[in-house]
């Protein structure tokens, strides 16, 4: 069967139908996921942090990582900005402090554990889950290594085991949700001397957070990030500095990454699912139609050979008629001819014997 | 022949837009302000003028002053080679009284400017630029460092010295009937209450007045070959020149016969008998002491408060209602505004940048409304009221007591926190000392001793949110497990140790300690 271009649009048409349809029943959805009731949820005090690297130290120790280059307490590898990696989850980073040049401002980085997760939205096996205590938990037995997780995470945050050939992990964070699930503070939280970092139940770290501004407006700027950035997430920080001066991106908005994407990938399912179907219809359709239009076409053919042989049969047999007719007339004609040629003869003969 | 076009098409596309977008980035960077290392100057004008007659055709010239007052030294030229005079005063247009027409103003810098320009180059000198582009440019060639001036008590004082007392040399007023200055005794304020920043109808700005008068009397105190003021830009709007400028020390109180004290009250009549709220003594004199000018607080005028500010506000007062205006949060002009500016002193931020200013202590507002001496029956007259508000200044003995010698002994010398003793050796914590240095501190700041004459207050920096003891409740009291429920902004043993202790010294602008061995020494 040849593809005609009149059919590739057909299909086309078809298809489109049916995301648009995915998509509409998606969006009739009203309710607006805030998170799960009781999760925990971290504040980053950066006016307290005075980067000591415990929590560094801290997260190394109980998520039992490699040991690293340079030892925790060589402050230099805060000369430069590092991001999280395969083999570090938290990283504190040292920025200059405009208004005070001598107290420089620290800040800690690590994966913000958000409410609606890009990577979870963005990983089409669900090896990441947001689960009800907070932490976004990632399942390594399922993970195919297509890594759109580190793609689509707005903090760049997804760190992946690129040395390890046989079963790479991506590696992050994971708010030490083991540790949470036992009752234990994670590790970094604990470790804190300064307790800059602060562990509670979501709300509750949210009116932390409002009061320490509101007692003193002097030294914050009134706004917690990762109240809404994104949707919201689970690690929030307050500061005194603005946040585009300490490497936090302040365009993320704050719409949900499932909720930018819901539109397109919430038609995959449909389109892995409904397609084959929908386009083996198509297919078988057209086939049928071919099938049948054959068929006729056969039966057409059979009816006009046929009709054509049976009128030229029936010319044939006029033609044979009028033929013997004419050859009758020649015939007859012939005969009355001979005939009249022989009397006229023998009267011939009669006339010259009387005369004679 | 044909294939080869489109091979040649398909190589210059990609070639067009990476140039496209190299060019266009270039566009963008270019825009940028002048960098670092470009000349700075205070003496920058802008010659735009030709915008009162409309848009301008080619983007306004910035006039460095002082280069050319220089380069007319040389030439032995005086001021008079630019500016003419009116009514003996130096005008400050340039060759001209009034701006006629945009063409006279235009052809007046254009003729003058450039035949000046061609005089000097013919002499063989350095001159400025003749040619269009020379002087209108596009991106702004210096950078401005211009520092606006203003007189303190000091420069208010040498000049008053100088004129031997003569305020009408400089204070007037406006007669509005003869249409004439004069000068109002005790009536002298700031120029600027009446030069505003823009010339409205005949006053003129306070640009304009600073520079004719500032500049006439030095220049010509200087002719009579006197010492005076500078007359050069940079002499007074560079910060470096105004850091220089000399300061008097003990400035004498400027004579206008304003009160000692008074009492701060919601109107003009005389106090009722039956007046609810105490009145606010007001130590004026010493105030004046503490600023640098009148306009500190006097921001409009030099008459009382609550001529504008009353109780509900006046469209003088912007609104803003006696009760604002006194205890506005950080605006020096308000009474409690500026109190709270002082707490962020090295001394006092130690303690008061852990104190939440957002709540009230009832018992503070009475180190201000103080309780009336005694009770009267009939209204007070006006005449007693400096009295009244002396007596009631009077009343209070601000001045923070020193430790006793029975506290001394009570205040333990040293503390020993063993919070972290499974890593390092016990802190030692030189308590008493701490204790005797902050209060050392306050000395003798008559501010922080009306509001905590006793020296127990000290010990509530640390030891807050409990009543005054000789034997506070120890830190672990409250603060214990971090992150409790039941009170969730106190921070655990381990946070509140450290964010007290590297809270105070940051807030103190202490330098040490750096690290954590200064105070944890390593365990052996």
């Amino acid at each position: 069967m040849s593809l005609t271009r009149r059919r590739f649009l057909g299909w086309i048409g078809a298809a489109g139908a049916s995301t648009v349809l995915g998509r509409n029943a998606d969006a009739s959805s009203t309710v607006h996921f805030k998170g799960y009731p009781d999760s925990f949820a971290i504040l980053h005090d950066i006016s307290l942090c005075v980067g000591c690297r415990a929590c560094e130290t801290a997260c190394n120790k109980v998520n039992e990582l490699p040991p690293p280059d340079l030892p925790f307490k060589d402050l230099t590898v805060l000369n430069q900005k590092r991001r999280t990696t395969a083999k570090t989850f938290t990283v504190v980073n040292r920025f200059e402090n405009e208004k005070n040049p001598k107290q420089p401002i620290f800040v800690k980085k690590q994966c913000n554990h958000c409410l609606e997760p890009a990577c979870a939205s963005a990983c089409f096996v669900k090896a990441f889950k947001k689960t009800p205590e907070g932490a976004v938990s990632y399942d390594h037995s399922v993970c195919v290594g297509c890594r759109y997780c580190m793609v689509a995470c707005p903090f760049e945050i997804p760190a992946y085991e690129y040395d390890n050939a046989f079963s790479p992990r991506v590696m992050k964070c994971t708010m030490c949700h083991p540790r949470l699930l036992e009752g234990k503070l994670p590790g970094c939280v604990e470790a804190c001397p300064k307790e800059a970092i602060s562990f509670g139940k979501r709300r509750e770290i949210l009116n932390i957070a409002r009061e320490r501004i509101k007692k003193h407006p002097e030294r914050y700027i009134d706004h917690i990030y990762g109240e809404t950035e994104m949707g919201g997430t689970s690690w929030m920080y307050i500061t005194g500095a603005p946040f585009s001066q300490l490497g936090m991106r302040e365009d993320l908005g704050i719409t949900p990454a499932p909720e930018l994407t819901s539109g397109a990938l919430g038609a995959v399912p449909i389109v892995v699912g409904l397609w084959p179907v929908l386009l083996t219809g198509i297919y078988a359709i057209s086939q049928r139609k071919e099938k049948v239009s054959a068929e006729e076409q056969a039966l057409a053919v059979a009816e006009a050979v046929e009709k054509s042989e049976a009128a030229a049969k029936q010319k044939l047999t006029g033609e044979l008629e009028k033929a013997r007719k004419d050859a009758q007339k020649d015939k007859d004609s012939a005969i009355k001819q001979a005939v009249k040629k022989a009397l006229d003869e023998a009267a011939s003969v009669k006339q010259e014997a009387s005369d004679v | 022949m044909g294939k080869v076009r489109s091979l040649l098409i398909k190589s210059i596309i990609p070639v067009a837009i990476v140039i496209v977008s190299i060019w266009g980035i270039g566009a963008y960077g270019s825009q940028s302000q002048p960098q670092e290392g470009d000349q700075k100057h205070a003496d920058v004008i802008m010659i735009d003028m030709l915008k009162a007659f409309g848009k301008l055709e080619r983007p306004g010239v910035e006039f460095l002053h002082d280069n050319h007052t220089k380069a007319l030294e040389k030439t032995k030229k005086d001021c008079a080679a630019c500016h003419l005079t009116e009514k003996d005063r130096l005008s400050l247009k340039f060759l001209r009284l009034k701006d006629d027409s945009k063409k006279q103003v235009m052809e007046l810098y254009h003729s003058r400017c450039i035949e000046c320009h061609k005089q000097i180059a013919s002499a063989g000198e350095k001159a400025g630029p003749v040619e269009c582009g020379g002087c209108h440019k596009e991106k702004p060639g210096v950078i401005s460092i211009r520092q606006p001036m203003g007189f303190d008590k000091s420069l208010h004082f040498r000049h008053t010295k100088a004129h031997e007392n003569k305020c009408e040399t400089c204070h007037h007023e406006y007669d509005e009937k003869t249409k004439k200055l004069f000068h109002a005794k005790e009536k002298e304020g700031s120029c600027r209450y009446c030069h505003k920043e823009v010339t409205e109808e005949n006053r003129i700005s306070d640009r304009l007045a600073s520079h004719i008068a500032c500049i006439d009397c030095h220049r010509k105190t200087i002719a009579a070959g006197k010492k005076a003021g500078p007359f050069q830009c940079s002499g007074c709007h560079d910060p470096e020149q105004q850091a220089m400028i000399e300061k008097v020390k003990d400035v004498p109180r400027i004579k206008r016969n304003q009160p000692d004290a008074v009492l701060i009250k919601t109107s003009k009549d005389p106090i009722q008998p039956e007046a609810r709220m105490n009145f606010t003594p007001f130590d004026h004199k010493a105030h004046e002491g503490y600023m640098d000018t009148c306009r500190v607080c006097h921001h409009e005028d030099l008459n009382a408060c609550n001529k504008c500010h009353t109780l509900t506000g006046t469209k003088e007062s912007k609104g803003v209602t006696l009760d604002r205006s006194m205890h506005q949060a950080n605006a020096v002009e308000s009474c409690k505004g500026c109190h709270d500016l002082k707490k962020a002193d090295v001394k006092c931020a130690g303690c008061h940048s852990f104190i939440d200013r957002t709540i009230k202590e009832e018992h503070a507002c009475l180190k201000c409304h103080i309780k009336p001496l005694q009770q009267t029956t009939e209204p007070i007259p006006k005449s007693e009221e400096p009295l009244m508000a002396k007596a009631l200044l009077d009343s209070r003995s601000p001045v923070t007591a020193p430790f006793s010698e029975q506290m001394l002994k009570d205040i333990p010398e040293k503390v020993v926190i063993k919070a972290l003793a499974q890593q390092y050796e016990p802190a030692e914590f030189p308590h008493r000392k701490i204790a005797q240095t902050l209060l050392k501190n306050i000395g003798d700041n008559k501010l922080a001793g009306n509001f905590h004459p006793d020296q127990m207050t000290i010990c509530q920096g640390c030891h807050h949110n409990s009543p005054v003891s000789i034997k506070p409740p120890k830190c672990q009291s409250c603060h214990n497990k971090p992150f409790n429920e039941n009170n969730p902004l106190a921070p655990g043993l381990l946070g509140a140790y450290h964010q007290q202790c590297m809270g105070c010294h940051k807030a103190m602008g202490m330098e040490k300690p750096v690290g954590c061995m200064e105070c944890h020494k390593e365990k052996k």
